[in-house]
């Protein structure tokens, strides 16, 4: 997949003035399981025809390691905000795409990772590190370079501005579907009772 | 309620979205929109209940005003036009949407009641709520799972307070309220108790139906699955002669959730905490096979063909005048039915029924339309019922009757019980003379509607003389108002097999002693007590040990069970069909819910079996 789509980068870079400039993507993964992301790859062999409309720039999912973040069309986010580092991406990542997309409850609601919010952060800590039947060293991370958690997991749009929304846990992925199909065709999404689910 | 019907109602007609809609004055928007088909979003109203008006969902607009109105509190104006879904009333339910959602945790993966069940979700899926504008709370709420039943969920709650209006309309005991202001409103249970420790409470469960979402939710049910994903069974509780309809929820061959039946004449949808929960949420040592004592005293399993055998050897052996059969007041019709067919060929069949009740039932009197007696009385008096603790559905009909509508109570020769409290004459130990009987006089002064309910304890020389006063005291009366009698067993089908001819038996020592037996078949049926309790009775359980074969046919494993011979598995509620007839006398129908347990049978296959 790498390859492929490296050489279509390529091609689309050689020859913008033939074919239309494929939309470019980043998608970034914070405080969430995964499994939106997995959701996403469910799109299986409509991937295939995804990426001959999409590029995607950066994302953990592809082998590409870049050191900074491109400028990008669109921003797929799952997860929520939970420390320091995943806000100052969420906000680079704002600063630079066009349109920013909330994948999945955690990155709307805050979903299980927001459930700390009910306690103090101490609380929090100390029950994971210095409580937990399973620690036997009994500390803290307090090593500078580990990212400081915030003092509340956020949903996106308490920290950036979000344009849309694909709720589910995860999203289905004909969901997920719908929306970028919808988007690329210069459609906004319609939702209802019949392709809306919240779990 | 009778004088409302009087007054002619008048016909208005208006319009909804253009339509042309005809409703009744007095009648709210919400009520004629919906009688027309027109379907407006609500959240916090329930039929049945007081308008609340509390969710802001079913605003509509009325032409010619600037402000959006709650339709469910609303009452329908003639001529008016209103529109039920303008783009500002969606943008407005959206946010209100939005606001609830922000409020507590109402996050959809956590929570076992989605996908069909809430309310919350639903409305927020038909109006496109993807994500909000506002900031989750996140407040930190308790959960309060001391209740034996159900527990309650702050965090899911939306302050809807349909638990509270069914809790006071309803049930009329006025358990939950809602305290705190604004964003600190919580919903109570007594005064700032838990459900385990609440005095009021009688666990009958018609919050958690009421409940939108899943803050109040029935501990059994939790993670079975949604309801909207089960069978629906209507059947009737035989747990008491009221009767209630049941509609149960179904799922791979377990009960999810055990509701009223809306539809049901006698409950209308209302149940008490043993239609709802004792039949299936307690733990019970079910029998699913035959047993045989061995001869180290021991219950083994065996075969129905080795116990059928059995029993047939037990009755060779014996003299007609040698065998009796005992029968709880609980089985079908039809088992009674099959029962008197083989009565031929047994010295004596009875029915054993709980202390004084046998006089009640031996004058079988069905008392018609006694619930809807209750609710238009103006004035109810109890004598030696219990209708609290036997019979939930009757007493939250004579608080509701009592607190809402405003008619007297008086409480005759009965044990304490919750009604106390709302009643104008409470005298558990009645004196025959002095001032009560004055006090008694002066209450009934002028009812209109007066109803008489008598229990088990009216049949007392003492409750016998309690009663003949009071209908004396209507006698006299120069309004000449008739006295509505309703009686009132806590056994329940007593009454039908009284009149089928299955006698209940007043002492079960003497009835058992009268001529030495052989051969005791009892019927114990589906009885919570596996049928334990006629050893209560005085001498039973030494008369028990002198008969030689003793067949118990029960459901469920008692003291009884482990004093019989033979030991046969019957089938439970949710297992049987047939019928039962109800103390109004409504002949009422049992549905299979589930299928047949092990090898249980019915009641009659069993006799069947055995006898023919």
């Amino acid at each position: 997949m790498n390859k492929t789509r490296k050489t279509t980068k390529k091609s689309a870079s050689v020859s913008t003035a033939k074919a239309p400039a494929k939309v470019r993507v980043a998608t970034m993964w914070l405080s969430g399981c995964s499994g939106c992301h997995m959701s996403f790859l469910d799109l299986d062999e409509r991937l295939v025809d995804l990426f001959k409309l999409i590029d995607i720039l950066f994302s953990p999912i592809v082998d590409t390691k870049v050191k900074d973040m491109p400028q990008v069309d669109v921003g797929i986010v799952e997860g929520c905000v939970n420390n320091t580092d995943q806000e100052h991406e969420l906000k680079m990542l704002r600063d630079r795409c066009k349109i920013l997309i909330a994948l999945g409850d955690c990155a709307i609601t805050g979903n299980i990772p927001a459930l700390r919010n009910q306690f103090p952060l101490k609380d929090c800590l100390a029950r994971a590190y210095e409580q937990a039947e399973s620690n036997r060293i009994s500390c803290i991370p307090n090593d500078p370079v580990v990212p400081g958690l915030c003092p509340k997991a956020r949903p996106l749009q308490e920290v950036v501005k979000v344009d849309f929304s694909i709720p589910g846990c995860p999203p289905d992925a004909d969901v997920i579907w719908y929306v970028l199909t919808e988007l690329l065709a210069g459609r906004t999404p319609q939702w209802n009772e019949k392709n809306l689910r919240y779990d | 309620m009778r004088s409302e019907t009087m007054i002619a109602t008048k016909k208005i007609s208006l319009t909804i979205n253009g339509k042309a809609c005809n409703g009744e004055l007095g009648q709210t928007i919400l009520e004629i929109a919906r009688a027309n088909g027109i379907y407006i979003p609500t959240l916090c109203y329930l039929d049945g209940l007081t308008a609340w008006g509390g969710c802001r969902m079913c605003i509509v607009e009325i032409e010619g005003s600037p402000k959006v109105v709650p339709s469910c509190a609303t009452p329908a104006v003639n001529g008016s036009k209103i529109i039920t879904n303008s783009p500002r009333l969606q943008d407005l339910r959206k946010a209100t949407l939005e606001l609830l959602f922000s409020e507590r945790n109402h996050i959809c993966p956590m929570c076992p009641y989605n996908k069909g069940d809430c309310g919350l979700q639903h409305q927020g899926y038909l109006h496109g709520i993807t994500g909000i504008r506002y900031q989750y709370l996140y407040p930190a709420l308790p959960v309060d799972l001391t209740g034996r039943y159900f527990g309650l969920d702050h965090n899911r709650c939306i302050l809807c307070t349909r638990c509270v209006r069914t809790c006071d309309e309803i049930e009329g005991v006025h358990t939950l309220d809602v305290a705190n202001r604004g964003i600190k409103n919580l919903i109570i249970v007594d005064m700032l108790k838990k459900f385990g420790a609440s005095e009021t409470c009688t666990s009958c469960g018609a919050c958690v139906a009421s409940c939108p979402t899943g803050a109040l939710f029935d501990k059994a049910a939790a993670f079975r699955g949604p309801l909207a994903s089960c069978q629906q069974v209507l059947t009737t509780c035989t747990e008491c002669p009221v009767g209630c309809g049941l509609k149960v929820f179904v799922k791979e061959d377990r009960i999810v959730s055990v509701w009223g039946d809306p539809d049901s004449p006698v409950n209308r949808g209302h149940l008490c905490v043993k239609g709802r929960y004792e039949t299936w949420a307690e733990p019970r040592e079910r029998i699913t096979q035959p047993m045989l004592r061995d001869k180290n005293g021991k219950l083994q399993p065996t075969t129905w063909d080795k116990a059928i055998a059995a029993i047939r050897k037990a009755a060779k052996d014996a003299q007609k005048a040698e065998m009796a059969m005992l029968v709880a007041p609980r089985v079908t019709n039809e088992t009674a039915q099959t029962i008197k067919k083989f009565a031929g060929k047994i010295d004596r069949i009875g029915m054993y029924v709980a202390a004084n009740e046998a006089a009640l039932c031996n004058k079988p009197s069905f008392s018609a339309d006694a619930l809807r007696n209750l609710e238009d009385a103006d004035a109810i008096i109890v004598v030696g019922a219990q209708p609290s603790r036997d019979n939930g559905v009757v007493a939250a009909r004579i608080r509701t009757t009592v607190r809402k509508r405003g008619a007297k109570l008086l409480i005759l020769h009965a044990h304490k019980s919750d009604l106390d409290k709302y009643a104008n004459v409470c005298a558990h130990a009645v004196s025959l003379e002095g001032k009560l009987w004055d006090r008694v006089a002066e209450v009934l002064e002028g009812a209109q509607r007066p109803v008489l309910v008598y229990g088990l304890d009216a049949t007392t020389p003492v409750g016998m003389t309690v009663m003949e006063r009071l209908i004396r005291i209507f006698e006299n009366n120069p309004g000449g108002q008739k006295l509505v009698h309703i009686g009132l067993p806590v056994s329940s089908n007593s009454l039908a097999l009284a009149g089928a001819g299955i006698g209940a038996i007043e002492n079960i020592g003497p009835w058992l002693d009268a001529k030495p037996l052989k051969l005791l078949h009892i019927i114990a049926s589906d009885a919570p007590d596996g049928g334990a309790r006629i050893l209560e009775e005085e001498r039973v359980p030494e008369l028990l040990e002198q008969i030689p074969c003793v067949v118990v046919q029960a459901s469920y494993r008692s003291a009884l069970t482990e004093k019989a011979a033979i030991v046969l598995p019957a089938t439970i509620w949710c297992e049987k069909s047939g019928t039962i007839t109800n103390f109004e006398g409504r002949k009422l129908s049992l549905r299979p819910v589930l299928p047949v347990s092990g090898e249980a049978r019915e009641d009659a296959a069993i006799l069947e079996n055995v006898f023919a």
